[in-house]
Formats: structure tokens, C-alpha cells, sequence
């Protein structure tokens, strides 16, 4: 797919003739696509879809005619008139000999193989004959190697490099490598002491058994499990992902990686369902009890839309508050961006990102609050050496790579960031004259100083986008929650309006972005209170320690609203036998056999489509395009900008704590998930530690918004600067009470824990 | 009793004997005649010798012809297909089963049930393994699929017992390892063929 991207005269209508099929296609396009356009089959070993042609195997040789020899299928773009053959007897033989040599010396243990039954190797062997053996080679030893989440067993590996390709080009984590020597070639992890779970993404494309998920090897024959496909309910983003069950155990998590890619979280967080539940006739009676007093529901994100609907109608029936912090944050922010853009929805989505050529990306560490979001600038970084300006009070070693300009700021200047953004990019555009008055107005050389922002970073990073096109903004949770979020959001949405910017408003974890299309939310909690997968004075928890148990989000039917602007449907991967909050609704007057009977009522002027759940399709088609559920509306929405003047800047000295999680950490349920262990702790770097007065292994206790955290400090020698992060995951009910800014000053007193253990 | 009659798979070539019967009598003559011919032969006395030498050839030359069954049991086919036998390498003395799971895949009847994982020596283990044998109905496919000939059809072939034993577990089935010397290789279903060595191509070895 990358290759079609930069070349001129791309786009030209072109016909070729495929094995006598006249086939109409753009140039541009190489062979193999068009081929797969038209449902001609062409035997490939190392192609992968997503990534750029790897061209190792040479299975794709095709003839064209007034062409000597083969042509490489998956490289070569199509020229008009060309005339091409996929198969002939000499074609035959050759692809013959390719599956011969890749048998030879590979082990004959596909007994006990987790590939066999969908293992490329086999399938090709068998497509192509291979009776008996004319090669061969000395063997050498080759030892399994166990690199953590996954395992390398080089015996196996038929050295294709799709792996090495998503570890660079998708996920970003530029850990596998090839490591060249003719038939001693073998894949090496260069960074074993990270144990990235994106690599994950990497073992998926293996065509054979060398590269497995270290959990899942052994444990299971791929034909016994039974693939449930759903969505991954974790960050926002959404990802198609297959539940493998068998016995009503969960084995592992896979997806159509051939298009799509799967973060960590997505692959080995799937073990947070809400087990061995029964129905508690007493409890749902209380349930219902307290839902007809409450005066507020506080709501995690970590719900469906239709649940989400469920509760917006019971909303309108009780007059209830109906709260969910970070979810009213995004709404908030979306509502003040909407009346610049004049459309209910941000207008970026992750292909244009993965296309662009120049991305910014501003109040986010996006490596953890979105890993899709981040491995799609890694594509547009690798595929169009796109320029990333990273805009962030920290720095983030994981994205080095990446990032070509980092542009640090201070703690609370986001307004101030995001107005001379605006002025340093909409310098040259048509604007409203209110607008271009407030931004002529701005004291830049002030706010400069103020944000910390040099007036040649922003130089610098205006004269990057020269002779660029294709631009990207992405933003995140931090200015969601900033208390001039809505200031900024219009800010930020005149560089979509004005500037062409293609714009990603990342939704925060959970279906966040469904809540906050769906529901009214109120700001704050009163009164007696009932809570969804939150501490409540009456909790619902799917987590299993509430006043009465719900199904997690892979034991129940649903949409989810993904950061694509996508209605994607989960399906139910594990039983359940308690209540839901169907249930509840129906003892409380509404009428629903099922809770996805609620699909079709999700609200149209929000730009939901009116499609029942079973209509949902599920699907990629040859070519790849995401046939799943559907892509919301924008809705055309008022508009009318009032920008307001820039806000004196509220100054964080000292030691700060930032709300951020681990990699692969998003909520109580991926901290529920055995196979991601990440530790809870506070961390800091040296700096951090002398501006907090703390040491390395000290346990502190402080508070955030009334939920007081009891960590333990230990220091990162990559970090820099004062701001610590500070992780919410390991909170289970209290992480959705945080409401405010993810930067806080850090006051605390230390605490002595721990050392009675031993 | 020996076995070879059982081995012997090729059953065209076995010396079957035409016995040679007098054609039966049409008339009412020749009944009769019949009749009063066996009647005054003494033939009687021919059956009660032979009845007199067979009982003492069982009980003073050794030669019984009938067993104290269930003191004593007959020797069954290999090809009877009873209570399935987990064997073990002789060499390593380890089980043979290498968690494939093609037994589990191809049983009709669904009785298979196992889990396999990775142990410490980075190999699959089998962790566990049953069978339903009040669901089994002795098919035989799972010793026929078997690739390394690990679970096998035994001999025992008395499956009532005092308790509801229906499932069996890989330890019950498995060779205990001290009479390991003693564990018969297995003929039936899904063993090797006598003329698999002819049918072996070899792989080029150019180094």
C-alpha cells in the first residue's frame, strides 16, 4: 500500500489484461493489487498488505508479455496495454521450487506446531505438490529463544521479514531486526530488555510458527479455537480484534493482520471478564431501588453505546445527573471546536494521518493514551518521511525515533501554545476578522516567553511544512481537561478550518466519544449516588467488587465509538449469567428484550445510522477496505466564533505528577489482565526527585481530586525534567473519579510500608 | 492358542474343507431307510467315545479346551479395539503423546478432552488428558490418527465395574513406568504397515 503513494502520474486510468480478464485500474497500482482488485489469485509468501512490498519470497512472479523473464508482482506498478499471465507451467515449477527450498531442513514437528492448520508453509506446500525433496543444506543449531510476550524458534523461521516490517513500519518499536548471513540469517530482538508488547503485532503476521505469543504456545491447536470477532473496547481506537475461545476460556486475542494492527493492550488484555456471576435477585432488586433515589449516576467510560443510551433515556425518565468526567471534558471541548468547524466531528481520520507528510502532535503522550494513533504517525514517518513535531511538557523517549522537533512547553500554557500555533500557521490564511484581529492583537514575544515556546521552534517548525502537503494535528486528554479547554478547541479547530489541517481529537480510553455523543452529562455529582465501574454510594461493577456485578465489555453485545469516527460491534466472547443493565432499565419502564435492541435508536442528529446491530457488517474486502459497522455522519452543527483573549498563564513551579499510564495500561480492566504486568508506581526522573525531595524506593501518599493514591517513587534515567507520571490503572473504581487537569502539583507526606515483608 | 490365523489379514488364502454330505432322501423309502440305517449303526456309542476321550484328554493329558474365565482369559486380536493404552518411549522411558491433538480433533463421539502447555524444557506438555468412556464408543480413530503411535486400543476389555468410572485420566492409561519392559507394541489400527520400509523415500544429502 505504501508504495502507491509518491509517484507521479498516479492516479491515471489504466486497463491490463490479467490472465485474459480485462481489469480497469489506476497507475500507481502495483500488479498484485490490481490482480486482487479482480479477484485473480496470485501465491504469495512474504507479501503483506499493510506494509511496503518486502519482496523476499519471489512467489508473486508473474510473465508480461514482451517481457524476458519473471516480473515481481508485488513490486512492479502496471503499465497500460500490459498483458500479464499469473500462471503457467514454468511458473508452476518455479514457485515449486521456491516451496521446496523454504521445506528444506524445516522441522517436521507440525504436530505440535501452534501454526499448523493455518500455516502458510502448509498450505503452499500442498498447493504446490512438493512430494519430495531435491535440496538440501547442512543444519545448523538454532536455539528457541524466549523474548518475553513473544518467542523466536529460528528452526522455523522461513526469514520472510514481515515481522521485522510491522516491528518498523506499524508498531514503531524498531526492536527486530535482520541479522544477515546467507542460510545463517536469523531475526534478532535489539531491545530484549524492553519486552515490547506491540511485538505482539510482529508474531501475528508470521506466516509460520516462529514467531508465537509465549502465552498462547503450546496451549492450544488453532483449529479448536472458535474466532469471535469484536472490537477493543481499551483506548478509544477501537481495533478489530478476533477472541479465540474454546471451553469458555479466552486463548488469545488475534485480528485480520493483514490490514489491521493491534496494540499490547489489545492482544494480551483480554482476561478482565466478570466470571462465575449468578443472578442475585436481592442485589438487582437494591439496583433498581437505588437507581429510582439517585440523584446522580457517575458513569466509566468503559461502556457500550447502547448502554450509554440505556442510561441517557433512564436519564430522561428519572431526571437523574448523569456524570462521566472525562467523557464531559471531551464533550465540552468537541462542543467549542464544533462551532468553528461548523461539523459535530473533528475531520481527521487515521489514514490521512498515516498519508501525511507533516504531523503535530499537542497535548498528548500519545505512545500511551493511543498507541493506533501513534503507530499511524510511525507510517507516515517511515512511509513519507513525514516531519513529527511533538508538542509536550515532557519529553517521550519511546517516541525519539519519531519526533524531528520537540517543542516543550510548560505545564499549563496549552492556551498559550495553542494561540501561537494558530498564529505561526494561519499567518497567510483567509480569516474572519474577528478572528485574524484577535490573533493580530496576540503579544507573541509575552506569550512566548510565558509558554516557554522559542519564537524559532515555531520558525523552525512553520519552515518544516514548506513544500509539504498533507498535514496532521493530533490532540489529546491534556487540553481536554485544561480549565480553558474550550478556548483551545476553537484555537485548534481554526487550523481544520482554515489551515487544511486534518485533525484527530483523540477520545479518551473507553467509549468516551460514544458517551459523549450520546449523552447529556452533567459536570458535577449530588445527592445520593449510583455508579457504573465507579465508587459509588450504590456500585454496578463489571469489575466483580460492586453492590452488583455487570458483564465486562467482552461478555456482552455492542458498539463502541472509535477515534476513526467508526460504529464498530462487539460480540460476546464469554458467558455471563448475571444481570444487566438491560435488566434494570426494564424494571425501571423501559422496554428492550435485548440491549442491542438500542442500536437502532442511537441518536441520527449525532450521526449515528439508524441500522439494527445484526445488520452491522463485519468485513475486509481483498483489497483491505474496513467494511465493519459503519462511519458516523458529521452533522452540520451552528457556528459562530467567539474567540476569547488569552488567559494569563497559571504558573506550575516545583515537582509535578502527570496523569498518564504505563504503555498498554487504560483502565481497571487491562490492570485486571494477567498477561500485562505493569507495575504501579510513581516515575520520575533524578531531577524530579531532587525538586520533590523524594528517593529512589520511598512510598509517598498524595491526592487527586479526593482519591488518594499510595505510590512508590522510583526513577527513570530516561525521563528529564520535573514532572512525574503518575498512574491511574491500578484504581479500579476511584480512576473515574479523576476530573481534573492531568498535571497537579505534587503535595504529599511519605508513608512506611513494606519493609516488615521480609 | 496361537495367534497366527488372526495375523493372517489375507483371508482368500486360508484351506477351508468341503465336507461330504450324502444328498437327503426324497421319498418317504428312503426316509425311513435313513432311520433305520442310523438307528441300529451304533453310531450312538461312536458320540459317547468320542465325548469319554475328549474328557479325559482335558483332564488327565492336559489338553482343556475351554478356559476358567474370568480366572483365565483368552487371547484377543490386536485389531479389538478395548480400553485405550497411553505407551511410552522405551528408550527415555517418557510418554510418547506429544500434545498434538488429533485424536481430540478426529473423535466422532466428542470424548477426547485435553490441554496441553509450555513446560519448562520448551516443549509441549500435556497437562491434561481424558477420556469419556461412557461416551466412547471404541472407533478406533484416535489410535488410527495417532502419529506417534502413543494412545493405542489394549486388551481390557471388561468395562463394567462397581463405580461410574467414565472418565479416564492420562496417568490410569499410561504404562506404569516399572513395567515398562513389559509393554507390548501395539499391531492394530494405525500401526505401521509390515512393507512401511518400502515405501520410504530418502532425502538428498549432498554435504
Amino acid at each position: 500500500m505504501g508504495a502507491t503513494h509518491n509517484s507521479i502520474n498516479t492516479g491515471k486510468p489504466i486497463t491490463v489484461t490479467i490472465d485474459g480478464k480485462v481489469c480497469k485500474s489506476t497507475f500507481g497500482k502495483t500488479i498484485l493489487e490490481i490482480a486482487r482488485e479482480n479477484d485473480i489469485y496470485i501465491p504469495t509468501m512474504c507479501y503483506l498488505t499493510k506494509v511496503q512490498p518486502i519482496g523476499s519470497c519471489r512467489m508473486c512472479v508473474v510473465n508480461v508479455e514482451g517481457v524476458d523473464g519473471m516480473i515481481l508482482s508485488c513490486q512492479e506498478k502496471a503499465v497500460d496495454g500490459a498483458v500479464i499471465t499469473t500462471n503457467n507451467e514454468a511458473l508452476f515449477t518455479e514457485r515449486q521450487n521456491i516451496m521446496k527450498l523454504y521445506d528444506v531442513n524445516h522441522p517436521l514437528e507440525c504436530g505440535v506446531c501452534d501454526k499448523s492448520g493455518e500455516c502458510d508453509l502448509q498450505n503452499k506446500t500442498m498447493e504446490f505438490d512438493v512430494d519430495q525433496q531435491n535440496f538440501t543444506a547442512r543444519d545448523q543449531h538454532r536455539p528457541v529463544e524466549n523474548w518475553g510476550y513473544v518467542s523466536y524458534d529460528p528452526a522455523l523461521c522461513i526469514m520472510c521479514e514481515k515481522c521485522v516490517r510491522v516491528s518498523t513500519e506499524i508498531t514503531g518499536d524498531e526492536a527486530l531486526k535482520v541479522k544477515f548471513g546467507g542460510y545463517g540469517s536469523t531475526i534478532i530482538n535489539v531491545k530484549k530488555e524492553k519486552n515490547y508488547a506491540s511485538l505482539g503485532d510482529a508474531a501475528a503476521v508470521c506466516p509460520v510458527g516462529a514467531l508465537v505469543s509465549t502465552h498462547f504456545k503450546y496451549t492450544s491447536n488453532a483449529w479448536e479455537l472458535n474466532k469471535i470477532p469484536s472490537a477493543c473496547p481499551h483506548c478509544g481506537g477501537g481495533c478489530q480484534m478476533y477472541y479465540e475461545v474454546k471451553r469458555d476460556r479466552i486463548y488469545r486475542v488475534t485480528n485480520e493482520y493483514e490490514f489491521t494492527n493491534l496494540c499490547g493492550a489489545g492482544r494480551y488484555g483480554f482476561d478482565y471478564a466478570n466470571e462465575g456471576v449468578s443472578k442475585d435477585a436481592e442485589a438487582f432488586a437494591k439496583a433498581v431501588e437505588a437507581f429510582k433515589k439517585a440523584e446522580s449516576v457517575i458513569v466509566a467510560p468503559q461502556i457500550s453505546n447502547e448502554e450509554a443510551l440505556i442510561l441517557q433515556k433512564l436519564k430522561e425518565k428519572y431526571g437523574f445527573k448523569l456524570v462521566s468526567h472525562e467523557a464531559r471534558a471531551y464533550q465540552r471541548f468537541m462542543r467549542a471546536y464544533s462551532e468553528v468547524t461548523g461539523k459535530h466531528l473533528y475531520g481527521g481520520d487515521l489514514k490521512r494521518l498515516s498519508e501525511s507528510q507533516a504531523i503535530i502532535v499537542f497535548g498528548s503522550r500519545v505512545n500511551n493514551d493511543a498507541p493506533t494513533v501513534k503507530y499511524h504517525i510511525n507510517m507516515a514517518s517511515k512511509w513519507h518521511r513525514a516531519r513529527v513535531a511533538y508538542m509536550h511538557p515532557m519529553e517521550d523517549a519511546e517516541m525519539q525515533h519519531i519526533v524531528t522537533q520537540f517543542i516543550k512547553y510548560e505545564v499549563g500554557s496549552e492556551e498559550g501554545v495553542a494561540a501561537l500555533l494558530a498564529h505561526t500557521l494561519l499567518e497567510h490564511a483567509e480569516l474572519p476578522q474577528s478572528v485574524r484581529g484577535i490573533l493580530d492583537d496576540l503579544d507573541i514575544g509575552n506569550l512566548s516567553a510565558e509558554c516557554n515556546v522559542g519564537e524559532e521552534e515555531l520558525d523552525a517548525l512553520k519552515r518544516s511544512l514548506i513544500k509539504k502537503h498533507g498535514f496532521s494535528l493530533v490532540v489529546g486528554s491534556d487540553l481536554y481537561m485544561h480549565p480553558r479547554a474550550e478556548q483551545i478547541a476553537k484555537l485548534v479547530a481554526l487550523l481544520e478550518t482554515y489551515a487544511g489541517f486534518n485533525v484527530i481529537c483523540v477520545p479518551p480510553a473507553g467509549n468516551a466519544m460514544g458517551l459523549s455523543l450520546i449523552c447529556d452529562l452533567d459536570d458535577a455529582a449530588e445527592g445520593y449516588t449510583v455508579g457504573y465501574d465507579v465508587k459509588a454510594d450504590f456500585t454496578l461493577s463489571a469489575l466483580g467488587n460492586g453492590d452488583l456485578d455487570m458483564p465486562a465489555l467482552n461478555q456482552q453485545e455492542g458498539t463502541l465509538t472509535t477515534v476513526d469516527k467508526r460504529v464498530v460491534p462487539m460480540h460476546v466472547a464469554l458467558p455471563y449469567g448475571g444481570y444487566v443493565l438491560n435488566d434494570i432499565a426494564n424494571a425501571l419502564g423501559l422496554r428492550a428484550k435485548y440491549t442491542i435492541d438500542y442500536t437502532v435508536q442511537l441518536p441520527e442528529e449525532k450521526g449515528f445510522v439508524k441500522t439494527a446491530f445484526d445488520d452491522l457488517p463485519e468485513y475486509f474486502d481483498a483489497v483491505g477496505t474496513e467494511h465493519r459497522g459503519y462511519l458516523l455522519n458529521a452533522q452540520q452543527v451552528e457556528s459562530g466564533c467567539e474567540l476569547d483573549e488569552i488567559e494569563e498563564i497559571e504558573a506550575f513551579d516545583g515537582a509535578i505528577v502527570y496523569r498518564c499510564d504505563p504503555v498498554d495500561q487504560f483502565s481497571p480492566f487491562t490492570a485486571k489482565a494477567k498477561l500485562l504486568e505493569d507495575e504501579p508506581v510513581l516515575l520520575g526522573s533524578s531531577q524530579f526527585a531532587a525538586a520533590a525531595k523524594l528517593k529512589e524506593g520511598e512510598h509517598i501518599r498524595f491526592e487527586v481530586d479526593g482519591v488518594v493514591f499510595e505510590r512508590l517513587f522510583k526513577i527513570d534515567t530516561d525521563m528529564k525534567g520535573t514532572i512525574a507520571l503518575n498512574p491511574t490503572f491500578d484504581m479500579g473504581l476511584s480512576s473515574s473519579l479523576l476530573s481534573s487537569y492531568r498535571f497537579s502539583r505534587l503535595v504529599y507526606e511519605k508513608i512506611n510500608i513494606g519493609n516488615n515483608d521480609e | 492358542m496361537g495367534l497366527e490365523q488372526f495375523k493372517n489379514r489375507n483371508v482368500g488364502q486360508q484351506n477351508y474343507v468341503m465336507l461330504d454330505l450324502e444328498h437327503t432322501p426324497q421319498t418317504g423309502m428312503g426316509k425311513f431307510r435313513q432311520v433305520v440305517r442310523r438307528t441300529f449303526k451304533a453310531e450312538l456309542f461312536v458320540g459317547l467315545w468320542v465325548t469319554m476321550r475328549e474328557m479325559i484328554n482335558a483332564l488327565f493329558r492336559g489338553q482343556m479346551h475351554t478356559v476358567k474365565y474370568p480366572l483365565e482369559k483368552l487371547p484377543i486380536s490386536p485389531r479389538y479395539r478395548a480400553i485405550h493404552e497411553m505407551l511410552r518411549l522405551l528408550e527415555s522411558g517418557h510418554y510418547r503423546c506429544i500434545g498434538c491433538g488429533l485424536c481430540e480433533k478426529i473423535c466422532i463421539s466428542n470424548c477426547i478432552t485435553m490441554d496441553t502447555r509450555y513446560d519448562e524444557n520448551q516443549r509441549k506438555e500435556v497437562s491434561e488428558y481424558t477420556i469419556n468412556f461412557g461416551r466412547c464408543i471404541f472407533c478406533g480413530y484416535c489410535a488410527e490418527v495417532c502419529p506417534e503411535l502413543a494412545i493405542v486400543h489394549g486388551p481390557r476389555y471388561e468395562t463394567a465395574s462397581e463405580q461410574r468410572a467414565s472418565f479416564s485420566l492420562f496417568e490410569d492409561m499410561l504404562t506404569p513406568i516399572d513395567k515398562l519392559n513389559l509393554q507390548q507394541e501395539y499391531d492394530g489400527f494405525g500401526a505401521v504397515t509390515p512393507n512401511a520400509d518400502e515405501n520410504i523415500k530418502k532425502t538428498p544429502l549432498a554435504y
